[in-house]
């Protein structure tokens, strides 16, 4: 059965310059965020929009001084979470999102889905939600045969995980001990479902790994350190050939499934007790100052700075032109 | 074929083998997988030796899950490998369908045409010793619907060879028809190294009177029923598309406003299938050369029964053939 992962943190195992850079990255996520749905407010975005706001902790937490530009990600409908922690610059996502040349698709417009940057390892993400734990095994054999230390990781909401391409999948990583890490952001809610209304496991989700040989477990997404440490776990099984691992990251939307969501199926206590008390940044922050790692004023300036710099990504992204139509005839085949 | 090139008969499943021999010699990211490919050598015996020439790494058994052999490909084939899954029948295409439909043909470009696929998925088709509704059928037609996948069908082991090697060095996906009936079949194929290109068609024979347009195993009903008309002075033409995407609509409608009769063969039924393509964009540009209405044969509209007595009635016979190549000359 899958093992609640808890392991004591010790500050002092990171430099400062990381710790912040932890913090640094979540707060770019939720200004990148909170920007975007100004954005659509204004009109200038449509679609829809899965709100990362509430689990940056798991994505930073996973991704920063974890995974390397080599290594591989797919990832989830919450996904610009990753993408900005696996260093897609904030401008080409805010193109995708705006339709214009700037975007990583060049005027196809995306959002979450199907925006890619291979050169980073982004690979994209599935329109059919949870497609992706097919192809994370082909990237998995992929760099296994070439010999390689690269991992893949395949991020998906606990909504995908009752998909059946996921037994497929575990099943593929487990007998090829491929490298492949899956990380499950359980955040309760496929769209309005719960876990216990969709889902037929002995307790957690992670239970499923167990039954195919895969060491598992379910840990606290929200705390950014905890989260990178599983994962530098996971890591270091991969890439010493011991195959895969599945963690169940356990957090919380604080916005709807999309944005217009009434997101009135869940109990107004409930979300303001993980806004207010289980935020990963305002915890984190916390954590900062509690420990003296950093002042007020120094999280205030990282805080500017950033405001600064979304909103220049964002002048670039919308200053670029949209495309021409002759575009939907561009890329279809190499 | 020139008389200078040197030649050998072969089945198509050894110029198949060959085919898969060769690339996978030539590329080391070449990677063939399926449902008992490996030391079994295929339930077709179509992956025969290459277990043994390249190992288990590059020649693996995977378990039934076709979800997640197509799936598996796409991401093998983003990530620098150059892969050749095998369905063990066609129709389970089906079980793979979002892998196919949505991801194959769609990766690249949704993503914004920053990865190469170069997946070529091998599908056995066709009716072929009463296997049953769900292990006969040819759905090769569907996928004209998909953009971004590309459909070769060979007809003889030359065609076959030539393509697949073809779709294998290509860096787009190519989902690969090959007819059961097919593989024992024989024919010359050179000695040396070829490609042919995709869609490119083939005159199987050349005629004046009638285009017959057939796939896979029907090229050869039109062609025994071509032999049958000639007796009696009609000169019959036989196209063979080779690859459906892309489709050669040069050679067809060069075909067409030659003879001015239009028949299109082809095993999958009759209602959507790659004919009614095929007659669209015939009559779409070329409907004032025609002197008949063009007709297809197909198989009819249901399910292949399981009866080896029976199933013979969803395959075009040459009788079929000749008779409505005798009601178009009648126009």
């Amino acid at each position: 059965m899958a093992e609640i992962y808890k392991k004591d943190i010790n500050l002092g195992d990171y430099s400062k310059e990381d710790l912040i850079k932890f913090y640094k990255e979540m707060v770019k996520i939720r200004k990148f965020d909170e920007n975007l749905i100004r954005l659509m407010h204004e009109g200038k975005v449509s679609g829809f929009y899965h709100s990362g706001i509430g689990s940056e902790g798991l994505s930073v937490g996973s991704i920063v001084n974890n995974l390397r530009d080599e290594d591989y990600i797919f990832y989830n409908h919450r996904g610009c979470n990753q993408k900005i922690a696996k260093g897609v610059p904030l401008s080409k996502i805010y193109g995708d999102f705006l339709g214009t040349i700037e975007g990583t698709t060049k005027g196809l417009g995306a959002g979450i889905v199907h925006s890619a940057d291979p050169s980073r390892g982004v690979l994209g993400q599935c329109g059919t939600i949870g497609s992706q734990f097919n192809i994370v095994v082909g990237t998995g054999y992929s760099t296994k045969l070439q010999n390689t230390d690269q991992v893949s990781v395949c991020y998906f909401g606990d909504g995908a995980a009752s998909r059946e391409p996921l037994h497929g999948s575990l099943n593929w990583a487990g007998l090829y001990k491929l490298p492949v890490i899956y990380i499950c952001e359980n955040n309760g809610y496929a769209i309005s479902s719960t876990l216990e209304e969709t889902h037929s496991v002995r307790e957690h989700i992670a239970d499923w790994a167990w039954g195919y040989g895969i060491p598992s477990c379910v840990v606290d997404g929200n705390d950014v350190l905890l989260m990178n440490k599983v994962v530098k776990e996971a890591i270091d099984r991969a890439q010493r050939g011991e195959g895969p691992t599945f963690i169940e990251a356990q957090t919380f939307r604080h916005r709807g499934h999309f944005e217009g969501d009434a997101y009135d199926y869940v109990d107004k206590a409930v979300i303001n007790d993980w806004k207010e008390n289980r935020d990963p940044i305002k915890n984190y922050k916390k954590l900062l100052l509690e420990n003296e790692i950093c002042t007020e004023k120094d999280l205030l300036s990282i805080d500017e700075q950033l405001d600064q710099e979304i909103l220049e990504a964002i002048k670039v992204a919308e200053e670029a032109p949209l495309p021409d139509p002759s575009r939907i005839y561009q890329g279809l085949f190499a | 074929m020139s008389t200078k090139v040197k030649v050998k008969t072969i089945s198509m499943r050894d110029a198949i083998i060959e085919a898969l021999t060769e690339e996978m010699e030539r590329d080391e990211k070449t990677v063939l997988f399926g449902e008992d490919v490996g030391k079994f050598g295929g339930i077709n015996a179509v992956t025969k030796g290459l277990y043994d020439k390249f190992g288990g790494k590059r020649v693996f058994d995977t378990p039934i899950a076709e979800t997640t052999i197509v799936g598996a490909a796409l991401g093998m084939a983003i990530t620098g490998l150059r892969p050749i899954p095998e369905l063990q029948f066609g129709d389970f295409v089906g079980i793979a369908f979002d892998e196919v439909f949505n991801k194959l043909g769609k990766w690249r470009y949704m993503h914004g045409g920053q990865m190469e696929v170069p997946v070529t998925l091998r599908l056995p088709i066709g009716i072929a010793g009463g296997a049953g509704p769900e292990h006969s059928q040819s759905p090769q037609a569907l996928f004209m619907h998909a953009p971004g996948v590309q459909i070769a069908i060979p007809s003889t082991p030359y065609d076959a060879k030539g393509l697949l090697k073809t779709a294998i060095r290509d860096n787009n996906a190519v989902l690969f028809f090959e007819h059961k009936l097919l593989y024992g079949m024989k024919g010359e194929v050179p000695e040396e190294e070829y490609l042919i290109p995709l869609g490119k068609a083939d005159i199987k024979r050349e005629g004046s009177d009638v285009t017959i347009i057939a796939t896979a195993l029907q090229v050869h009903t039109a062609l025994d029923a071509a032999k049958t008309l000639a007796k009696e002075g009609i000169q019959v033409e036989v196209v063979d598309p080779r690859t459906l995407a892309p489709l050669d609509k040069e050679t067809i409608l060069g075909s067409v406003r030659k003879t001015g009769r239009v028949l299109i063969v082809h095993e999958e039924p009759k209602t959507g299938g790659c004919g009614a393509e095929i007659a669209a964009q015939i009559s779409e540009e070329a409907l004032f050369d025609l002197h008949a209405p063009i007709r297809r044969i197909g198989s009819p509209d249901v399910p292949i029964a399981q009866s080896i007595y029976l199933e013979q009635f969803y395959r075009p016979s040459e009788e079929q053939i000749i008779e409505v190549v005798r009601e178009l000359l009648e126009y």
